[in-house]
C-alpha cells in the first residue's frame, strides 16, 4: 500500500528582497521561501523580520508605549537610536505623521531634515512612511527621497499616489512598499503598475493593510495567506515579501483605555493587544512585522527563529 | 525632394564633427591626453554617449573612441536611415563639445544654463513619472515674431510641460519678461548646440527611472521614443547644422515641427505655423495629456455631490425632462478631426433665460483615442450622467433623448454657464478613460432646430447601436470578460460578463467589460478566451472554466454560464435579484433586492436568501443575477428558460413588464407575464402550485428539477 505524501510543494518561490542598512548596520533579507509558515516541508533563508516604528508629531502615545519610552529621549534620532538598540529592531519604521496638518504640521523640509538626522544615527535599515495627508505626502515624498542619503523604503504607494511615489523612488534609488485595501487583486494591481513605471520587483513590498485585533486582523489573515499562496502558486506579481504594519493595533480601544479596571492593566494590556495582532501575522506569513513596542520587537525576535518557524 | 533635407543633415553632422575633434585636439594640446572629460554634477560621464555607445569616456583621450565612432555613422549617400544616423553622430559629438566647455569652466552667459545637473533631473523626473510633467517641449532658433515664441513658451508651462530653449529664441523669450528656470520648468541652456543638454536630460531619465545601464542603445531609443514625450519646435530658417540637430531628435523619436516649408516626414518632420498651432500639433504629436488637477469650473465638483437632487423651486435652469427636446450623444471621430478641450455653446445660454425658464438641449461629445472603439460610445455616453451629477448645482437623470438636466439658482449666481458642462464632461472623460480617449471635444446646442435635426441623427445612432446589441450574442463572439471587482469581500467570486448575461450586479454588461479592460489592461476586467466548448445548452467552455479555475484560486472548478442546478456561477453579494427553486412548483421564483418582504414562496425574504446565496459559493438551484438577464436568450437555458419563473415580485413585474411581455412573445407564450404569480397572491408553495395549476403554468408540465 502506498501512502500519498502529504508534503505541499509549489512552483513558486516568493521573492527575496534585501533592505540594505547604513555604514556599521546589518542589511536584512526576507523572502525566499517556497512554502507556508509554520511547516516542516520547502525552503525558508530567511526569517521574518522585526522592525520598530518611531512616529514624529504630536500625538498623544498609548500608556504602555508612554511608559516603554520613558526617558528614552524625545529626539526622533535619539529615541530610535535608543529604541533600536534596546530592542533588537532589525530595521527602522520612521513615520513622519508629524508632517500632517492635525499632527503638528511640519513643514517639508523639517520632515526631510528628520530622516537625514535619523539615518544618520541609526544604521539599520530603513523605511520611510508619510503622513497620510494627500497633499502633504505629495511633497513629502520627493523631499524625502532625495534627504535620504542610503537607499531605503518609502511607505506607501496606493492606487492614487503610486506613479509619485515611485518616482520618487526611482530617482534616488530607493524601493516602495506598496499598499493595498484588504484586496488581493488591488495588491496584485499595485505590483503591476509599479512594474510598468520600471520598479524593479526586488524592490517592493507589500503591505496588505493590518487589522488590529478584533479590528479586522481575521481579514488580514486571510488576505495575507492568500496572497501567499497564490505567490508560491506561481503568480509572479504577488510572489513578494509581506509587511504587516500592528499600528492599527494600537488603536484598539482595549489597547489605550486605563478606566476598565475589569480589563487589567493597561500598560500589559496594551503591548500584548499588539504581541497578540504580531502572532497572527506571523502565522498568515508575514515576512515583516512592524511594532511600536520594544518589548514586542525581543519577544518576536526571539521566536521567529525557532525551529518550526 | 528630401533628397537636399537628407545631405544638408549629413553635412552639419560633419561640420559638428569637425568642431568636436577640433575642440577635443585643442585640449588635449592644452591639457594632455589624461586630462578629466567630465560634465559637473552627473553620474553618466556624457551621457549620450554612456546611453547609445559602451565606450566610457572620462578623459580627453578617451573621447577619441567615441568620435571615431560618430564618423563611422556619417555616410554620405542623402537617404532617411543615413540622416537619421548622422543626427545620431551629432547628438554624440555635440555631447562631446559640450562636456568639453563644461569641463574647462566656459559657461554661458545668464540666463543660459547648459547642462543641467542630475540633481535637477532627478527632482523633475518624479514629476514625469508622476505625469504632472506631462511632456517635454524643446524650442529652438529664432522666431520671427518674439511674442509668438513667448506665448509658446507660456502655453507649455501652462500644460505642466518641461521646456528647453536654445539659440536666438532665449532671448527673444527673457526679453518678454517670461520667468524660466528650475521653478518655472523652463530651462534656456544657451546657444543652439547646447540643445544637446535637452537629449542628455532624456537620455539620463531612461538610465535613472527607465532601469537601463551603459550602451543599451536600443531599449533607450525606445525609452525615448514611448516614455519621455517630447518633441521640437524649430523656428526660423535651417541651416546644416540645426538639421543635424533635427535628425538627432528624430533619431531620438522626437517629432520636429518647423515653421519653414519643409517637406513632411510623418510622425518625424512636419511643417506648421509657429503659435498655438504648433503648440497643439506638438502635444498632439506626442499624445501629451494634461494632468487635469482641478475641474475649473465655478461650482464645486465631485462625487460627494452625486446624490444630489435639485428641487422644482432650487431651479434656475432646465433642459429636457419633457419640458424641452433634448438628447445626449458620445460619437467618436479620427483624431485629426478632434480638437481638444473645444466647447462651443451654439445658441441662447443659461443667462438669456429667467429663472424657472427652460431650453432645449443637444449635447454632442465627440471623442477620439488611438484605442477608442466605436463599441465604446455608449459606455462613454452613460458617463455623462454621473459627470454631470458631480458638479454641486447640476443634476442629470435618464439617458440618451430622454436626458433632463436641472442647474441650481446657487450654480448660476455662482456663474454657471453651459460651457462649464462641456468643460466638466472634457475633463472627466480625459480622466476617466484615459487610455482610450485623447481628446475631447464637446458642442452643446440650445437651439430648438438645431436640437430636432440632431436629435433625428442621435435616434439613428442609438438604433444602430440598439441593432449592434442584439447581434452582440454569446455565439458571435470569441471571449467573454471577467469582472472580479467584488472580490474583495467575496474572494472567490468571479463574474464571468458575456453579451447574453451581464455582471449580477446589473451595472457591467459585456461592452462595459472590454472598455474596462481596454481602460486598465491590469483591472478587474480582463479578457476570458472561451476556449473549447463542452456544452453550448448549459453554457460549459474550457476558457471559462481554466479562467474561473486559476481566479477562484482553486476553489470554484468552474461553471454552466446558463444553468442554475448544475454548477451555477458563484454569486458575490450585490446581485440585483436572486433566483430561488420551488420544488412545489417545479419552478424558480424570483426576488429583487428592494422587496422588504419575509414572505415568498421559499419561506425567505431577500435579505435572509442572500445570507444564504453569497460570499463566492456555488449554491445550485439558488443564484444571484442582474434584472436584464430574465430577457436574456439564454436565461436559464439549461432549465428551459424563462418559462421556468414561476413568482416574481409586483415591483419586477411592473420594472420588466413590457420587456418580459415581449421576450414571452418572442418565445410563443404571450400570456406567460400573468401566469406568474407574485406576493399579492401567493406567499406559500401551496398556494403558489394551487394558482399555476389554475393558471396553466407551463412549468408544471416541464421536465422535473428535482
Ligand atoms: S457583481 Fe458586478 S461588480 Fe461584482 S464582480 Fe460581478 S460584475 Fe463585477
Amino acid at each position: 500500500m502506498t501512502v500519498a505524501n502529504p508534503q505541499q510543494t509549489f512552483p513558486g518561490r516568493i521573492m527575496e528582497v534585501t533592505l540594505p542598512a547604513g555604514e556599521g548596520g546589518r542589511s536584512v533579507s526576507v523572502g525566499g521561501q517556497t512554502a507556508l509558515p509554520l511547516l516542516p516541508e520547502g525552503e525558508r533563508p530567511n526569517a521574518a523580520a522585526i522592525g520598530i516604528e518611531i512616529r514624529t508629531g504630536d500625538e498623544d502615545l498609548p500608556p504602555s508605549l508612554s511608559h516603554a519610552f520613558g526617558g528614552k529621549g524625545t529626539d526622533p534620532a535619539v529615541l530610535a537610536g535608543n529604541l533600536v538598540e534596546e530592542s533588537g529592531a532589525q530595521f527602522l519604521f520612521l513615520s513622519l505623521a508629524g508632517c500632517h496638518p492635525d499632527l503638528g504640521g511640519h513643514a517639508v523640509s523639517r520632515g526631510a531634515g528628520i530622516v537625514r538626522d535619523v539615518l544618520q544615527a541609526v544604521p539599520c535599515p530603513a523605511i520611510v512612511g508619510g503622513c497620510g495627508e494627500e497633499e502633504t505626502d505629495a511633497l513629502l515624498f520627493p523631499a524625502v527621497a532625495e534627504a535620504a542619503q542610503r537607499p531605503v523604503f518609502l511607505s506607501y504607494a496606493d492606487e492614487k499616489n503610486y506613479r509619485l511615489v515611485a518616482g520618487a523612488a526611482l530617482a534616488y534609488g530607493h524601493g516602495v512598499v506598496a499598499w493595498s485595501p484588504i484586496d488581493i487583486n488591488m495588491a496584485k494591481q499595485a505590483n503591476l503598475l509599479l512594474g510598468d513605471i520600471g520598479v524593479p520587483p526586488h524592490r517592493v513590498l507589500i503591505d496588505p493593510l493590518t487589522g488590529g485585533l478584533g479590528y479586522g486582523l481575521e481579514y488580514t489573515y486571510s488576505i495575507v495567506e492568500r496572497i501567499r499562496l497564490a505567490g508560491l502558486s506561481g503568480d509572479a506579481a504577488l510572489a513578494r515579501p509581506i509587511l504587516c504594519h500592528l499600528g492599527d493595533s494600537w488603536k484598539a480601544r482595549e489597547a489605550l483605555d486605563s478606566a476598565e479596571e475589569s480589563w487589567g492593566d493597561v500598560i500589559a494590556r496594551g503591548r500584548r493587544w499588539e504581541e497578540a495582532t504580531a502572532w497572527a501575522c506571523l502565522a498568515a506569513g508575514a515576512d515583516l512585522l512592524v511594532c511600536r513596542h520594544p518589548d514586542n520587537v525581543r519577544t518576536l525576535r526571539g521566536m521567529v527563529g525557532a525551529p518550526w518557524r | 525632394m528630401t533628397e537636399p533635407l537628407f545631405a544638408s543633415c549629413i553635412r552639419g553632422a560633419r561640420a559638428v564633427l569637425a568642431l568636436a575633434r577640433d575642440s577635443l585636439s585643442d585640449a588635449i594640446a592644452r591639457r594632455g591626453p589624461e586630462g578629466s572629460l567630465a560634465y559637473p554634477g552627473t553620474a553618466y560621464e556624457i551621457p549620450v554617449v554612456f546611453g547609445l555607445t559602451d565606450l566610457e569616456v572620462t578623459t580627453l583621450r578617451g573621447a577619441e573612441p567615441a568620435l571615431s565612432l560618430a564618423e563611422g555613422m556619417i555616410r554620405d549617400r542623402p537617404t532617411a536611415e543615413n540622416a537619421l544616423d548622422a543626427g545620431a553622430a551629432t547628438l554624440l559629438c555635440a555631447d562631446i563639445l559640450e562636456a568639453l566647455g563644461h569641463a574647462e569652466g566656459r559657461t554661458y552667459p545668464a540666463p543660459c544654463v547648459g547642462f543641467v545637473p542630475d540633481s535637477v533631473l532627478r527632482k523633475l523626473g518624479i514629476f514625469m513619472v508622476d505625469g504632472s510633467v506631462p511632456g517635454v517641449a524643446v524650442v529652438v532658433g529664432r522666431a520671427s515674431d518674439p511674442a509668438v515664441a513667448a506665448s509658446m513658451v507660456r502655453d507649455f508651462q501652462e500644460v505642466g510641460l518641461l521646456v528647453f530653449l536654445a539659440g536666438d529664441v532665449v532671448g527673444q523669450v527673457e526679453a518678454s519678461g517670461i520667468k524660466m528656470g528650475e521653478d518655472f520648468r523652463t530651462f534656456p541652456l544657451g546657444p543652439l548646440p547646447a540643445v544637446v543638454h535637452a537629449v542628455n536630460f532624456a537620455v539620463r531619465a531612461g538610465l535613472t527611472f527607465g532601469g537601463l545601464g551603459r550602451g543599451q542603445a536600443e531599449p533607450m531609443l525606445s525609452y525615448l521614443a514611448t516614455r519621455v514625450k517630447a518633441f521640437v519646435c524649430a523656428l526660423g530658417p535651417l541651416d546644416d547644422l540645426s538639421l543635424a540637430i533635427a535628425a538627432g531628435a528624430m533619431k531620438a523619436g522626437f517629432p520636429v515641427l518647423s515653421d519653414q516649408a519643409v517637406p513632411a516626414i510623418p510622425g518625424a518632420l512636419l511643417s506648421c505655423p509657429p503659435g498655438e498651432e504648433m503648440v497643439r500639433a506638438g502635444i498632439e504629436a506626442r499624445g501629451i495629456k494634461a494632468k487635469i488637477v482641478k475641474v475649473p469650473v465655478p461650482i464645486a465638483f465631485g462625487p460627494s455631490y452625486e446624490g444630489e437632487r435639485i428641487r422644482k423651486a432650487d431651479t434656475y435652469a432646465e433642459f429636457g425632462g419633457g419640458r424641452t427636446v433634448a438628447y445626449e450623444l458620445v460619437t467618436s471621430a479620427p483624431l485629426s478631426e478632434v480638437r481638444d478641450r473645444e466647447i462651443r455653446v451654439v445658441g441662447p445660454d443659461i443667462p438669456d433665460l429667467e429663472k424657472g425658464g427652460a431650453l432645449p438641449l443637444g449635447l454632442v461629445v465627440t471623442v477620439a483615442g488611438a484605442r477608442m472603439q466605436k463599441d465604446f460610445e455608449s459606455v462613454l455616453e452613460r458617463r455623462i450622467h454621473r459627470i454631470v451629477n458631480f458638479g454641486e448645482g447640476t443634476m442629470h437623470v435618464a439617458q440618451r433623448d430622454t436626458t433632463w438636466i436641472r442647474i441650481s439658482d446657487e450654480a448660476v449666481a455662482r456663474g454657471f454657464r453651459l460651457a462649464d458642462l462641456g468643460t466638466m464632461i472634457h475633463a472627466k472623460m480625459l480622466s476617466d478613460f484615459e487610455n482610450i480617449v485623447d481628446r475631447v471635444a464637446v458642442t452643446i446646442h440650445t437651439r430648438e432646430e438645431d436640437v430636432r435635426a440632431g436629435l433625428a441623427g442621435a435616434r439613428t445612432v442609438y438604433a444602430e447601436r440598439d441593432a449592434r446589441a442584439r447581434t452582440l450574442t454569446d455565439d458571435a463572439v470569441g471571449e467573454f470578460y471577467s469582472c472580479t471587482l467584488c472580490q474583495s469581500f467575496a474572494p472567490n467570486h468571479v463574474c464571468i460578463v458575456t453579451p447574453e448575461r451581464l455582471g449580477l450586479c446589473g451595472a457591467i454588461n459585456w461592452l462595459d467589460g472590454k472598455a474596462g479592460y481596454e481602460i486598465t489592461p491590469t483591472g478587474p476586467n480582463q479578457p476570458v478566451p472561451k476556449g473549447d466548448e463542452r456544452d453550448p445548452v448549459k453554457g460549459a467552455w474550457e476558457g471559462v472554466n481554466a479562467f474561473v479555475r486559476e481566479h477562484s484560486r482553486n476553489t470554484v472548478p468552474g461553471f454552466n454560464l446558463y444553468s442554475i442546478m448544475e454548477a451555477p456561477m458563484t454569486s458575490c453579494g450585490c446581485f440585483e435579484c436572486i433566483l430561488a427553486l420551488v420544488p412545489e412548483a417545479n419552478g424558480f421564483m424570483v426576488v429583487n433586492r428592494e422587496y422588504a418582504g419575509a414572505e415568498t414562496p421559499c419561506g425567505m425574504g431577500f435579505s435572509t436568501l442572500a445570507g444564504s446565496v453569497g460570499g463566492g459559493v456555488q449554491t445550485p438551484g439558488f443564484m444571484g443575477v442582474g434584472k436584464q438577464y430574465l430577457l436574456s436568450r439564454k436565461f436559464l437555458a439549461a432549465e428551459g428558460g424563462l418559462p421556468r419563473i414561476v413568482w416574481m415580485t409586483k415591483e419586477m413585474k411592473e420594472q420588466l413588464g413590457p420587456a418580459l411581455a415581449k421576450r414571452a412573445g418572442e418565445i410563443g407564450m404571450p400570456d406567460l407575464l400573468d401566469k406568474i404569480a407574485d406576493e399579492t397572491i401567493a406567499v406559500t408553495p401551496e398556494r403558489l402550485r394551487e394558482y399555476l395549476e389554475k393558471a396553466g403554468h407551463p412549468a408544471l408540465s416541464m421536465k422535473p428539477l428535482v
